[in-house]
């Protein structure tokens, strides 16, 4: 058994932020079953340490996974200047509400922006597909 | 508006100053809209299509089907609407009164709160067109215009000349942008862009509250106080101020009060008036909150029992579809499959969908009856309330190939 290849993929615990792109936006309008709107919105932003970390880059994919779901999403650096380790930031989508939680304390208001999960290389697995 | 002007139902803005090019019956071209508006108004030439189980039927046939599932149901769930007219939406509340319906649309997840609390007049508020003419100071809370209301700074609140304000944002307009992250409306903002923790927004509020009171403003994670100090200044300068409230701060916050203190507190210490704004995404969503809360005194979640209204969050299309309280689900121009959580409303598959939409969804991919309706504002008229309470009339552009949601609402309602 290989055990070098558990070590070089370590698992990350994020805290995930979503938010609106308006690409994202217009290829849903356009065809949201089409490729677009799937390359603008399976993506997760992180910081490059976490990058590094995985060992994965700009482009490779990535299972996200917590209780309430698991897919496989692109993963890119976040860009912004401000270090960010373990917050990484999500196109709010079909993808991303696989991961929200089903508590919401009886306020009918599910934690859309308040995500956890880990984050693992998918060793080349290809994104989850939209469906139900 | 006057002339060949058309108006882009693809968000809360409303713009109403778009002018098109047509070809065969279909939109070409859209000029002044931006590139979701584009992308919104280039959809409408579509077939109607009406289908059963999936597969192609008449219309007659599906609007029976469609009646026959909402009959044969104890407590069926109306939800969406936020894309429909306000003439649609009266004619969904009428429906819901007389099937006993549950009734909420996708403000009791977003911003429906902040609009109640607008009805109620729990704070100072103002039009889009007011701030474009007069405002001085805006503040992006946990709102990121720049990606969800393309416009939203060019039309209305930071770039554009407005009667007082003929030097716009150059000399006489400041952007403040207060968030999470740096979003593209934060970069815009330049220094002004003040970035907390999630979570922080509650402690945020209270500390600028303390910096226009001439306190020392203090926060848990340590946010320089003379950083809160000018932002303090900046807005006790205003004198037409105006915080635009995202998402963003709705989520972080436990309630709504400090924020309305904040916009209390400012309106005493600050030389002119401030004012809040909810940037509500869906083009009628405010429309529905206003003509629901007409018809019962709520905004969202209510079931109606003989004519009268309950309301609490178990009306709410969530907490319903936790419950499995409802048992079959009429849906308008939404599609929870893809917004909501699956882990809660994967529980829509155990009962009959009847999908009503412009578009395939996956919503309408798993409904027992689907009918494929008209873009508004593109293959039919009618009226809607702007984010800011403005009613917008529109025309259609072309001669629609398909029905309205009203239309078959209708239908429905007469096949009962
Ligand atoms: S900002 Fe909104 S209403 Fe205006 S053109 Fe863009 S999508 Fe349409």
């Amino acid at each position: 058994m290989d055990f070098g290849s558990f070590l070089a993929a370590p698992e990350i615990k994020v805290k995930i932020v979503t938010y609106r792109d308006i690409f994202q936006n217009k290829a849903m309008i356009e065809d949201r079953f089409g490729e677009e709107y799937k390359n603008t919105s399976a993506l997760i932003k992180m910081d490059s340490a976490d990058l590094k970390q995985m060992s994965v880059k700009k482009g490779d994919t990535v299972i996200v996974k917590n209780s309430f779901g698991n897919i496989v999403v692109k993963v890119e650096e976040s860009g912004y200047e401000t270090p960010h380790k373990g917050i990484a930031y999500m196109p709010n989508s079909p993808w991303s509400n696989m991961l929200v939680s089903d508590e919401t304390n009886g306020t009918g208001v599910p934690k859309f922006k308040d995500i956890e999960a880990t984050v693992t290389s998918a060793k080349g697995a290809k994104v989850t597909d939209l469906e139900f | 508006m006057e002339g060949n002007y058309y108006v882009c139902t693809g968000c809360g803005l409303l713009c109403d100053d778009i002018e098109v090019e047509l070809e065969k019956d279909a939109v070409s071209k859209v000029y002044t809209a931006c590139r979701v508006g584009v992308a919104h108004m280039k959809e409408g030439s579509r077939e109607a299509v009406s289908q059963v189980d999936g597969k192609p039927a008449e219309e007659a046939a599906a609007i029976e089907k469609a009646a026959e599932i909402l009959k044969n149901a104890k407590n069926p769930l109306i939800f969406g609407l936020g894309t429909s007219t306000n003439e649609a939406q009266k004619k969904a509340i009428e429906l819901a009164k007389k099937l006993n319906a549950t009734l909420d649309d996708t403000s009791s997840f977003c911003l429906g709160p902040v609009v109640e609390a607008l009805l109620q007049e729990k704070f100072n508020t103002c039009t889009l067109d007011d701030v474009r003419h007069k405002g001085d100071v805006m503040i992006f809370w946990g709102a990121d215009p720049s990606d969800s209301h393309p416009r939203h700074l060019s039309k209305f609140s930071y770039f554009p000349r407005g009667e007082q304000k003929q030097r716009g944002w150059e000399e006489e307009r400041t952007a403040i942008a207060i968030d999470i992250r740096k979003s593209h409306t934060a970069k815009i903002c330049g220094s002004n862009f003040f970035q907390i923790p999630p979570g922080g927004d509650t402690e945020f509020i209270n500390a600028l509250i303390d910096g226009v009171s001439g306190k020392l403003p203090k926060t848990s994670y340590k946010f320089p106080p003379k950083r809160l100090l000018e932002l303090a200044n900046i807005l006790k300068g205003a004198k037409f101020g105006t915080i635009f409230m995202g998402l963003g701060l709705l989520y972080s916050l436990e309630s709504l009060d400090p924020i309305i203190k904040l916009v209390e507190v400012l309106n005493e210490k600050a030389k002119g008036e401030f004012h809040l704004i909810p940037v509500v995404g869906h083009y009628n969503m405010r429309g529905f909150n206003e003509n629901l809360f007409a018809e019962t005194g709520y905004v969202n979640c209510v079931k109606f029992e003989n004519g009268e209204a309950k309301h609490g969050p178990e009306y709410s299309t969530v907490e319903a579809l936790k419950a499995k309280a409802v048992d079959a689900a009429l849906i308008i121009g939404s599609d929870p499959l893809a917004s909501l959580p699956r882990s809660i409303v994967k529980n829509l598959l155990d009962i009959p969908i009847i999908s009503i939409d412009p578009c395939e969804t996956l919503t309408s991919r798993k409904a027992k009856v689907y009918f494929s309706t008209a873009v508004t504002g593109v293959e039919c008229g009618g009226s809607a309330t702007r984010m800011d309470g403005v009613e917008v009339k529109f025309d259609p552009i072309l001669e629609a190939k398909r029905p309205t949601d009203e239309e078959i609402l209708t239908k429905i309602m007469e096949a009962l």
